[in-house]
This record gives C-alpha cells, structure tokens and sequence, in this order.
C-alpha cells in the first residue's frame, strides 16, 4: 500500500533531511507544514529513505482566498500543448480553464486538460535522484534505489558523457525522448549536437510518421497535413479519430462544434474505420472498413471521381505533375469500386456515393490517421488518401489541406564543434533511417531497440531517457526491456516512475508541465503560427528541475565546446525561453498573455509548398525516385505511384482469425503515465467504464467464439498473451478485436498499476518500408475464454 | 427573478468529458476508486452516459453528458422528509447538507441517477479547497470546504458562479457560466435564464428541435437537449 498523504503520524516520524534550507524556511513558515517519507516506487522500497514534503501538505489550511492568481502556461498532457490558465489559490494550483487569447482552439481544451491538476500533485513523483544499487536490470526486478543529492547526480551523469566523449564515442550516446515541450526538444538537440551524437530517437515513430510521409511524396513536405477545419464542408476520414486522439486535438473539438451547429451549412463527415470511434459516433456516416484496405477504397474513389471527369481539371492541368500515369493506374480494373468492394466489405453504391459527394462538396477534406497508414504499406496508403484532396484541388485553398506556418522563433547561434563532436555525428544513426532499410524515414523509434540489442552498427554505451516511455508505447515492448538492460549506463528523466524507469542507473526527477519555463506549439493544423508559454504555476515541487535546466547545467558540467554552445542563449530555462520568444513579443507581455498568434493564413501559396523536383503536386513522387536510385532499388511498375498493397499481417489466420486494433481513447494521458484518477474513471466513454480496458468484440464474433460480456479471455498472439476482461460491442467490424491503450501499467502508482492490459506486449514487431513508422494494427490473434 | 436552464446540443457534443471532469475540479468532487467504480459508488455531479440502440452495423450510440436536470416538479424535493432539498427562487434544486440524514429517498425518487451518496470522509488535504465559498451565501448553504460523510450531494448548477456574478453585475449566460459549460470545448452547452426570451438558451430552444430526458414523468427538467 502507498503512502498515505493525509496520515500525519507517519510524517512526524521522518526528519528533513534532503530538503534545501530555503524549502526548509518556507516550510517551517506554514500552519501545518509537515514533512513525509516520499517513496518512488509502489513495488519497491528504497534502500535509503529520501524525505521531502508532499505534496498539499505545504498549503496553509486557512479558510478563505488569502492569494489568488491566474497564471496563464500551456498544457503538456499531448502533444497538442494548448493554452491554458491556472487558477492558484493560496500557493495551490486549483483548476485549469483554457487561455481566450489562443486562437488555435479558440481557447478550449480537452478534458485531459484539467487532469494537469493531477499530473503536478501525483503523489508517487520522484522527489530526489535515485541511483540503482542492484546491477541487475529487468522487468520487475527490484533496482535497490538509494536516494542522492542533486549535485552528486549530475557530477556523476556529467562524468560518465565526459570519459565517453574523451574516449572519441560521443555517437555511443542515445538519447530517447518521449512528450516533452517544444522547447526541451530544442534544448536536448541541441545538446545532442554539441555533444556529437547524431542518436536522438523521439518516439515519432510510433505515431504518424506514414501519415508525414504520405505527404512528402505528394508534395515533398515531410508533415502531417494540416486541414482547413473550420471552412470545410466535407471529410472523409480514414482511420483518423479526430475527436478522440488526432492532434491538435483541442482544435478539433472547438471546430467540431462550429463546422456541425455554427454555420448555416453544416458540414458532413464520413468516417471509414474498422471500429465504430466517438468520431464515427458523431459523425454522419460509418463504414466498417476491412482492416488494412483503405488504400484500396481511396484508389477507387479515385478511380470513380477520374472515370465520371468529377476532378478539378483546372488544379491538376497547372498545378500536378504525374497524372496520367496516376489516372492509368486508378482506372485499372484492379481499383474498379466492383473490386474494391470485394477488398474493402464497402459496398459499390456506397464507394460511388462516398466519391461524388467528395468531389461534388467543396471544399471537401480526404483525412488520414493512423488507422489507415500505420501498417507495412502506410506511406503508399497515406499518399494514396492525399492524393484525393488534390484530385479535387483541395490543396492550399480555404477548407481544403493547407501549410502550416512555423513559429518565427529568435534563431540561435550555431553549436560550437569540435572535432570529436563532427566525427561522432558522422556516424550512422543507429535507426536506420534514411538507410536501402527505410529509405524516406526521418526516425525509426522502434528499431533503435533491436539495433542496441544487435550491438549495430556500434554498441551503445549510454542511454539518456527524457520523459520517455519506450516500454510501454512500442510494439514488441519487451525488446525495450532486454534492450534497456543491455546499456552499460541509462539516465532517466522524468517527474514520476515508469516502466522505463526501472531499467535507469540513475534518475533524475524533473519537474512537470506545470513547473517549467517554455515555449510550445502544436503541431499542424491551424495553418497560422501561435507559440505558447509555460511558466511556473507553482515553484518545481521537492527541487525538482525542468529538462531545459537538467541540460543546461549537464552542458555547463561538460565544459568545452558543449558549455560554449549553451552560452549566449540564455543561462537556464528561463533565459532560454525568454532569448527564443524574443522575436515574438516582449518578454512581459508574452508572460501577461501567454499566447503570440502569427499572421492570418494565406491561401494558394502554389509558387512555394511544393517542395519537388517539379515544384508542383506530384501524382508520381520525384522525390522517392531520386531516394530509390540512391538506394539502388526499382523505380519501376507503382514503385513511385500511390497505390493498394494488400496488407500483410503477423500470424496466420486459420489459428489467429482476428486483426488486433489498438486504440487511444481521449482521456489516455500521452506523458506515459495513466496514474490520473479523473483519467482513470472516465477512461471509455463509450462503455461508460473506468478503471480498465477490454478486449472488445463484435456480438457475432463473441457469439461464435462462446463468449459473454464480461468473460475472463485470453488475447492471443504469436508473440504472446493477455488476459482481458471482453466487452461484446455493437460498434466493432466482426474481423477485429479492439483494446484501448494507456492501460496495463505496471511498475508505479496506486491508481494505474495492475488495471487492465497493454495491447503492445503481444502486437508484433514491424514496419512500414519507406517512413519507419512502427506498424500497430498487423498483429493476429485469437480469442478464448479464460 | 431569473430561472436558470441549461441547453445541451448534442449535434456539437464531441463526447470529451471534458464537462465532466471540470465539475469535479471546480467543486472538488472527490475522485473514486475501482472498488468505487464497480459498485456505482464513485461520486459524479456531472457524467456523460453512452445509450446504445440498435446492433451492428447500423447501431446508434448516442453521448449524453447529464448534469442534474434542476427539474421544476422535482421528485427528490417531494420525498426528501427532512426539507434538506429545496429549490431556491431561481429554481436551483439545491441540497443542504446539513439537514440532509441520509436516507437516500431523493436518490430513489430520481429519475436521473444524478444524486449521489457521499461515502467518504473528508481527507481534508485532498479536498481542502479554501477558494470554494464559505458556509453560507446569498441564497443557500454551501457545505464546502468541509464536506460531510453520509449525505446525499448533486449538481447545483454551480450556483456559487451564479451568485457572484450577480453580486459583481456580470451577466450569467454570457460572461458567466457553470464550470461544465465553460469546459466543454465544442461549446455545445449554453446556460442562462430560460424565462427571458432573449437569453441564447431561449433563442436555441426556440429554433431548434430540443427534448428533455424522461419527458413523460413530468417533471419538468430544466436542461434541454437539442437533437444531434
Ligand atoms: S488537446 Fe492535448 S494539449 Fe490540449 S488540453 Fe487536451 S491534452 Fe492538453
């Protein structure tokens, strides 16, 4: 059992050791001060015990609003990183509401938003480094964390990166990061650089890498499509929940509201996706697609919309290139709607209907998620799904596919390198990007685990984790487990345990979103640019260090080159963010507002977005072309063509009938924890369950295979099994089963560990060819009672 | 006097929770537990339910986020036998925590499952929310900040927003609303006096097809649903 914060006796016990002077003044300053033995660990007791205050228990209990101020930041529960404004109350951060001044979400959030509250008081936080004393690293094998004082951890971090780096093998370091602000990823690269280590793996990877691609080899943007929401009068939405995971999130949901209800034509959306999601529940048609064809169905609304001359004739005469070739391919027979009925289970009318309308309701929107493209073949499906938007010119024009503008930040002077750092960054990248292996990829996140277990192409001496949680987010998790073992030296960095965590030597506790200095944006969407703040709502709880410090003083401890490059920028996180915002707005009212908003957006910007050898909108990709011949691969036949590939999946179907689908619910907390009980107990809206996740089955499906609503099952893959509890759901194409993620903690927090399944432990390890992007929904299973 | 309704277009709604979990925060609502959870013990003054009609692949499932429905001829009101459950003049349906013996009739006789049993003591340092209004405001008792185990708690429109605006001359409904309607992202709760024909609540039931839950009991709900 955890600590409990409210036992007062417990407290008395402890003495105060490990918190500052300053902290111990302030403390002893408040009624009701009390010090507790904080743990970091839910499994394991640490050898020396650390003492701190915990959190609350610094709050005067006093009646009434003593001090009262709203401290505008933004949120970092997803990537989306909306504004927000905290209510702090008697030193206590209280609610979270949205900030008005953004114009990205029109100052909304997601529900996530307020669990921040929860994020910033988690009881289980780190409150001191750590440092394992048992040299045996596993799953659930007790690291003995003894607690240190802040500069013995960061001497001893900063020695380890010194006598590495001396030794001429900066590129041995890896540097891992998961959700962290914009910011902290400018300050990690650049430390990376400075350093000579061209290894930082974001998990990207994971994520959407084929939706970036797909647009890349279209348009030679490697992005994720930003789509004109608010104007548009038509999506078509393939494998994309917008309203529950797609980002900006926030944004979405604010526009959902106006394109439905706040114009006089409201807009319609079609959802194709194998299960019935909030999106397709709230949308005006769903159709349950055959998982992995959804390349197939966009080739033939191509093929209809091209054959019945429904095309922009105008866009694609001036603005493409590679039209014939495409328009041959789509009107194949192979691509017929009678065909692609037979693949996808869409019926032909529906095909029909669904491209006439797309063509014939303009502005009309083709969106793609990862549903559709994070499978073996996801760059071509991905291209294939935008190339519709340009079929009907929707591109760059009001409610269609437009660029989003980057934030104009102050640029920051030129790393300073030494020879050591230039000959580590010449080293191969240990993902394989951009490598005949994943020849478009900008990041592999999950190869880096099979390359550190290979030792390939060079071993890996330290791993440095940055808000990261590789073991729970990546397919074949436990390949991060054996890898993370493997490192000689691993550093974490995080505000809370995770089970990543458990794998580090060392550990230092940083602060949360609500502590830190930053700047943020979110990632395309809106079009316009808009930076928002973080700031400190509360100062760091327990002396904690924002990632931006922890760097900075790591860089300082390396003196040299690296110290130089971290100089003339601002001296901590603070003057960091201050010196980078400085090209927006003076610094006080940027902390006053909170928000820079950019320019408005402008439209058909044809001269300038494609970046191509054509400079146009390629419907056969100059741009993987060139990439194939460097490579030394076919360029031939549909190698340079959206296309369909039939989908191969992991596990044969006679003994594995149904296709694994993962999917993230809206209150699944993107910061790699889930230990958030507001989260927890609205986690699936749609079964009106918290506290859990479930193999989720069609009702024919769990009928043949004998199976009842609320049966103990076995989730079975070739790489493993989960026992689940199954929920017989009306909303699920028969051929899947569907389990929710965020769940399936297991190494920390009284109000996540041990509440329901990971589908990541038993999805197979694979890819898709071109981006890297780590496939989630090939995985084969079987299904049976417990 | 001003009668205070709510308007909820589910044709906006995204089904984010997001009402949700604000009325926990604004009115510090404790969280529950799995053991909660399981037995339906877990306190919610605002939930978003799921109703599924229909099977595979033409089901509906609608989203529909429920605060108390404030309800005019309010069933829990008529049982409650120790008037620890009234309206205000406003037509809040309010309850007193402190007359409250916690019979649990009111949670019985409504037909919304809004009414919630408070099971828990107080962790004070949990809940300790000094920001909350003190004991007693201009029309009613507030129990907050220290909540009591073994009363019956609900939704009260956040009536301690509604108060105060009153008292600093802003306008409820436009600049002022409850904690659910502010959150929710895709504006799809509107919130005013349903008397005025020119409050937005007004002009939304006027112009658009609404219904409210359990019509045929008659009794009269206060928030209005406007078809999706
Ligand atoms: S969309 Fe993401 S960043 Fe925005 S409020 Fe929700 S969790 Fe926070």
């Amino acid at each position: 059992m955890e600590i409990n914060r409210a036992d007062s006796k417990d407290k008395a016990k402890h003495g105060r050791a490990g918190v500052s002077r300053r902290t111990f003044i302030k403390l002893s300053g408040l009624a009701g001060a009390a010090v507790t033995a904080s743990y970091a660990f839910r499994k394991y007791a640490l050898a020396a015990t650390p003492t701190s205050e915990s959190p609350g228990s610094e709050f005067p209990q006093v009646e009434g609003v003593v001090s009262e101020q709203l401290i505008p930041t933004s949120c970092l529960n997803c990537a989306t990183r909306c504004a927000t404004r905290v209510r702090v109350t008697n030193g206590r951060a209280v609610k979270i509401t949205g900030n008005p001044l953004s114009q990205v979400s029109e100052g909304e959030n997601c529900a996530r938003a307020h669990v921040g509250l929860q994020v910033l008081y988690d009881p289980g936080r780190f409150t001191l480094p750590l440092k394992r004393t048992n040299p045996v690293k596993g799953r659930d094998i007790d690291p003995g964390w003894t607690a240190i004082p802040w500069e013995q951890a960061l001497d001893e971090v900063s020695e380890r990166l010194k006598t590495l780096r001396d030794s001429g093998q900066p590129h041995r370091l890896v540097v891992f990061h998961g959700l962290n602000t914009t910011s902290g990823e400018d300050v990690i690269q650049r430390f990376a650089t400075a350093y000579g280590t061209p290894n930082v793996i974001s998990d990207a990877g994971f994520d959407n890498e084929a939706d970036k691609s797909g647009q890349w080899l279209a348009d030679g943007n490697y992005t994720q499509s930003a789509y004109d929401l608010p104007r548009t009068n038509y999506i078509l939405a393939f494998g994309a929940s917008i309203l529950e995971s797609y980002k900006p999130l926030a944004r979405s949901l604010r526009m959902w509201g106006k394109i439905r209800r706040e114009r006089p034509n409201r807009a319609k959306v079609v959802v194709i996706d194998p299960r019935y999601s909030v999106t397709a529940l709230r949308s005006d048609q769903w159709l349950p697609i055959n998982p992995g064809t959804e390349g197939a169905l966009a080739m033939a609304i191509a093929s209809v919309i091209i054959s019945e001359n429904l095309y922009d004739i105008g866009y694609i005469e001036n603005w493409t290139y590679g039209f014939d070739e495409y328009k041959a391919l789509a009107l194949d027979i192979k691509y017929s709607p009678e065909s692609v009925a037979a693949v996808t289970g869409i019926p032909t009318d529906t095909i029909r209907q669904l491209a006439r309308e797309f063509a014939q309701t303009k502005p009309a929107i083709a969106w793609r998620g990862r549903g559709a493209t994070s499978w073996p073949n996801g760059s071509y499906t991905s291209y294939a799904i935008f190339c519709l938007n340009a079929l009907v010119g929707s591109i760059d024009v009001p409610g269609g596919v437009i660029y989003q503008e980057n934030p104009p930040y102050r640029s920051m002077p030129d790393v300073t390198e030494d020879d050591i750092a230039r000959a580590g960054k010449a080293q191969p990248i240990i993902d394989l990007r951009k490598t005949a292996r994943f020849p478009a990829a900008e990041v592999v996140s999950n190869q880096a685990a099979d390359s550190i277990l290979e030792g390939k192409p060079y071993p890996i001496e330290i791993a440095i984790g940055i808000n990261s949680n590789f073991n729970m987010l990546a397919p074949g998790a436990d390949r991060w487990d054996r890898a993370l073992a493997t490192v000689p030296y691993y550093v974490h960095i995080a505000p809370f345990p995770g089970e990543m965590a458990e794998f580090a030597d060392i550990i230092l506790p940083a602060c949360t979103f609500m502590e830190e200095w930053g700047y943020d944006h979110s990632p395309p969407g809106s079009g316009f640019a808009e930076v928002r703040i973080k700031q400190p709502v509360v100062a760091p709880l327990y002396g904690t260090k924002s990632v931006a410090n922890i760097t900075f003083e790591l860089a300082r401890r390396q003196e040299g080159t690296i110290a130089q490059s971290f100089t003339g920028i601002g001296n901590d996180a603070e003057g960091f963010v201050q010196y980078r915002t400085s090209s927006l707005a003076p610094w006080e009212e940027f902390r006053k507002q909170g928000v820079w908003v950019g320019p408005a957006y402008e439209y058909y910007k044809y001269g300038r977005i494609f970046l191509t050898p054509t400079k146009k909108f390629e419907f056969r990709s100059g741009n993987l072309q060139t990439l194939l011949l460097r490579a030394g691969q076919s360029t031939g036949g549909v190698a340079t063509l959206p296309h369909y590939e039939e989908p191969e999946f992991l596990g044969d179907p006679v003994n594995y009938p149904l296709a694994l689908l993962p999917y993230q619910p809206l209150m699944s907390v993107e910061n790699g924890s889930q230990n958030y009980p507001w989260a927890q107990e609205m986690f699936l809206v749609m079964h009106g369950q918290g506290w859990n996740n479930f193999a989720e089955l069609n009702r024919h499906t769990a009928r043949d295979l004998g199976i009842r609503d609320g049966d103990a099952v076995w989730v079975e893959s070739p790489y493993g099994k989960i026992r689940a509890k199954a929920r017989v759901f009306e909303g699920l194409h028969p051929g899947v089963v569907a389990i929710a993620t965020g769940q399936g903690h297991y190494a920390y927090g009284q109000w996540q560990t041990g509440i329901g399944i990971n589908p990541n432990e038993i999805i197979g390890t694979d890819y898709d060819s071109l981006s890297g992007q780590a496939v989630f929904f090939n995985t084969r299973v079987r299904v049976y009672r417990a | 006097m001003a009668k205070w309704g709510m308007v909820i277009d589910l044709g906006k709604c995204t089904g984010c929770q997001s009402c949700s979990v604000a009325c926990k925060a604004e009115n510090d609502v404790p969280h529950g537990s799995p053991e909660e959870h399981q037995q339906q013990r877990a306190p919610f003054w605002h939930k978003v339910f799921a109703v599924s009609q229909g099977e595979y692949p033409t089901q509906k499932i609608n989203l529909i986020p429920m605060p108390c429905m404030h309800c005019e001829d309010a069933p829990c009101i008529v049982v409650c036998p120790a008037k620890a459950t009234y309206h205000r003049e406003d037509g809040i349906v309010i309850q007193n925590f402190r007359r409250c013996i916690g019979c649990r009739y009111c949670i019985v006789a409504c037909p919304y499952g809004v009414r919630n049993f408070n099971f828990k003591d107080q962790v004070s340092q949990e809940y300790h929310r000094p920001d909350l209004p003190l004991e007693r405001t201009d029309k009613g008792i507030w129990p907050f900040p220290q909540r009591v185990r073994g009363v019956v708690e609900k939704c009260t429109f956040c009536f301690h927003r509604i108060d105060q605006a009153i008292r600093e001359g802003k306008k409820v409904g436009s600049d002022v609303v409850p904690a659910c309607a502010e959150a929710c992202p895709a504006r799809a709760i509107s919130f005013g006096d349903i008397e005025d024909p020119n409050s937005e609540v007004s002009r939304l039931l006027a112009t658009r097809g609404s219904f409210r839950l359990r019509e045929e009991m008659k009794t009269e709900p206060k928030v209005f649903y406007l078809y999706g």
